[in-house]
């Protein structure tokens, strides 16, 4: 398992992996959503589980679950810690 | 004087956050539930009478922040603002504080007398999470009340210090963000003196920073020279903080808030995996949660099916002995069997409502409340959007497949106008308990089973390609899912029960009047002796293109009332329930799809109706029509070149 810290989308991680979000890249509307539930840049986020075919992932954020939609998470860009 | 004596209290909080329950603990038998203007939200208020008091309780939709973003979010802050109710209470989860203050902090932007039920606190004690009420009470300078809504703890106190605050009023607490923050928002509210709006200039300043597409398209109409200004802030924001500034505004409120929490809760996370986390290794696991999702799902059908079936059964034999009752007593003249049909329309639905419906949604939310409706959400999110919706489209699937008519309206949850729709239109194409009546009844009893489920199969061939389609037509984007992933609960039998019966009234409402009307309409047609002549108009469909007798006619006409009617007049008409006598095993398939997507039934129509408005509802009655008669009739070509 790759656990550098080079950025890269949240859809990347593994399930159990931690990483800092960077960037929000969904537009505008997303982003803010994204924001207002807490999750700006500089949150952490650990990814709890991750799909089949490439479905959503659900993750943990602020001590909260979120599942997030694929293209969504895509759009999530973490550094991995 | 009297109206001292009124106090109006609205209920704000985000999803999960046992709202719904205080709203009934409150307002129990009082509610009025209503759309709200021109929107297809529903709108839920309630009465409580509490110490002389007349209390106005208004539930505002489950929502995670107040931007424009979608039309809840409209509503919850427009209310709120024109409307000033005497208090706010905010509802937060004890167990997603952090998440949930950021809420409050929005809140009490728009400097309404607030107070905080802290929901939950069981839990969130369970879960090693302590929070200190005084501190948290001290640094939103609002009256903190810890509840456990389920159980109705807390709530006496709240509704108390909602009058304690009604009677010597609260000055709301003041929120101040950082310096460059607050130094913007001061420079531009200094502006905006007397705009003739309701907002307070501070909340207009932070939202234009924010970038809120509502409040700048109306500052620019009544203050065009501000947008400049704004831009500018905007810029020293984003320059300072190095990302857009509508992210600085909400990053600044999630910081607050992790401030908050930090002062205020001790979290002390247990080394062990608890119940819920255990459940969750399996429930969401990437093949194992398949399994369980086709085990839990197939067992509620199954057990609904088997009940219903053996419930129906009884409550018939109860009402045609209470029809032969009318008619040795009424008699069967013209008028009496115009009322008795009437009266057919009410046992009717209680033949529906009883056996299949009411076992169904108790289920259904014994489910919701345990938390696994979610986990279904996540598991099928991936497939949901091949068709253009998200995960939670699939609640709506499966209650349709219990009864269109609550499918259609669980739409609600669906977050977007576009998402509603689409979903609603699916939903119409999932065969429900009355066209499972026909499919078994007929195909698999007569053809084999086999085929009948291949019926099940082909219907959801169907709707993936109906929704691949439609998603294409209809304009917008899809959403993505955003949802929350709720810890499983305990269900507690009184939220269910109240969910259920609340589901089950408006099931009740909404189809009972039509179903009734449409039923005597029907009835008079069938006296005046046109069915002949009608089923002799649709011979060119009935006969000559589907290959069906021409009786049939009469059957699809029933069969809008009740798709299971079909079935039902059948037997009537033949006078006994061989239809093999008179079927082919390829008419019997063709007679099941033609069911299954003929018309939404009519009760279904009018929820769309209600829903989405009469054009709509109208083009997908017709469109569905259309389509089925061509499917079935190719279907129908299709099977007799095997000769089954």
């Amino acid at each position: 398992m790759d656990t550098s810290g080079k950025p890269r989308s949240l859809i990347d991680l593994q399930e159990g992996q931690s990483g800092i979000v960077l960037s929000l890249n969904g537009g505008r509307n997303l982003t803010k959503r994204l924001a207002d539930l807490g999750m700006g840049p500089g949150t952490r986020i650990t990814v709890l589980r991750t799909s089949l075919f490439s479905g959503p992932v659900q993750v943990e954020v602020t001590g909260s679950k979120l599942v997030l939609g694929r293209g969504l998470a895509s759009k999530i860009l973490v550094e991995p810690r | 004087m009297k109206d001292n004596k009124r106090i109006s209290v609205v209920l704000a909080g985000q999803g999960n956050t046992g709202k719904t329950s205080i709203f009934n603990y409150y307002t129990g038998s009082h509610q009025h539930t209503g759309n709200w203007a021109g929107k297809t939200i529903e709108k839920l208020e309630g009465t409580l009478y509490y110490k002389d008091y007349t209390i106005d309780v208004l539930d505002l939709p489950g929502i995670y922040s107040l931007t424009t973003l979608s039309v809840e979010e409209l509503i919850a802050r427009e209310y709120i603002i024109k409307h000033k109710p005497d208090v706010v209470i905010n509802i937060v989860d004890a167990t997603n504080l952090e998440r949930n203050l950021i809420f409050t902090l929005q809140l009490l932007e728009l400097e309404c007398p607030l107070i905080i039920a802290l929901n939950m606190v069981d839990i969130a004690k369970k879960k090693g999470i302590e929070i200190d009420t005084g501190k948290l009470q001290e640094k939103f300078n609002a009256p903190v009340i810890p509840t456990i809504a389920k159980r109705g703890t807390g709530l006496t106190e709240l509704m108390d210090k909602v009058i304690e605050v009604k009677e010597n009023g609260h000055e709301p607490g003041m929120i101040r963000y950082g310096r460059e923050i607050e130094s913007c928002v001061d420079e531009l509210s200094a502006e905006l003196k007397n705009t003739g709006l309701l907002y307070s200039e501070r909340w207009i300043a932070i939202k234009l920073l924010e970038k809120d597409s509502e409040i700048t398209n109306t500052i620019s109409q009544i203050r065009p020279e501000l947008i400049r200004r704004k831009e500018t802030l905007e810029k020293r924001l984003e320059e300072i903080h190095g990302h857009d500034s509508s992210l600085v505004i909400s990053d600044e409120r999630s910081h607050y808030a992790a401030q908050i929490v930090s002062e205020t809760a001790i979290m002390r996370p247990h080394r062990k995996l608890s119940l819920s986390d255990r459940l969750d290794i399996i429930t969401t696991h990437k093949f194992a949660g398949y399994l369980v999702m086709i085990l839990i799902v197939g067992g509620m059908f199954l057990t609904v099916f088997k009940l219903g079936n053996w419930l129906s059964s009884v409550l018939e034999t109860v009402f045609s002995s209470w029809h032969n009752w009318w008619i040795a007593s009424v008699g069967e003249t013209f008028l009496a069997s115009l009322s008795w049909s009437a009266i057919e329309g009410v046992l009717a639905l209680v033949e529906i409502a009883l056996p299949y419906i009411l076992p169904f949604y108790i289920i259904l939310y014994i489910l919701e409340e345990w938390g696994y409706i979610a986990r279904i959400s996540f598991l099928m999110d991936n497939l949901m959007h091949k068709i253009g919706i998200h995960g939670k489209g699939c609640i709506s699937f499966i209650i349709g497949l219990g009864c269109n008519v609550p499918g259609c309206l669980s739409c609600r949850i669906m977050e977007s106008r576009r998402e509603r729709f689409l979903t609603a239109v699916l939903v119409t194409l999932v065969p429900c308990s009355a066209v499972s009546v026909i499919v078994f009844g007929l195909v698999g009893k007569y053809v084999g089973l086999i085929w009948a489920f291949g019926l099940y199969v082909f219907a959801m061939v169907i709707i993936f390609i109906a929704g691949k389609i439609l998603s294409k037509l209809l304009p917008g984007e899809p959403v993505e899912l955003i949802m929350p992933m709720p810890d499983y609960k305990k269900p507690h039998l009184k939220a269910i029960l109240y969910q259920t019966w609340d589901a089950l009234k408006e099931f009740i409402y909404i189809a009972a009047p039509i179903v009734i009307i449409a039923g005597v309409v029907i009835q008079a047609i069938n006296l005046a002796g046109w069915m002949p002549a009608i089923s002799r108009f649709m011979s060119p469909v009935t006969v000559n293109w589907l290959g069906l007798p021409a009786i049939t006619g009469i059957l699809l006409i029933f069969g809008i009332l009740r798709k299971e009617l079909i079935l039902v007049m059948l037997a009537a008409y033949l006078g006994t329930t061989e239809f093999a006598e008179v079927l082919t095993p390829v008419q019997m398939i063709t007679l099941a799809v033609v069911s299954m997507f003929y018309v939404p039934c009519i009760a279904t129509v009018s929820v769309l109706w209600k829903e989405y408005g009469w054009k709509r509802a109208l083009a997908v009655t017709l469109i569905e029509i259309l389509f089925a008669i061509l499917l079935a009739g190719l279907v129908y070509r299709l099977l007799s070149l095997f000769d089954l």
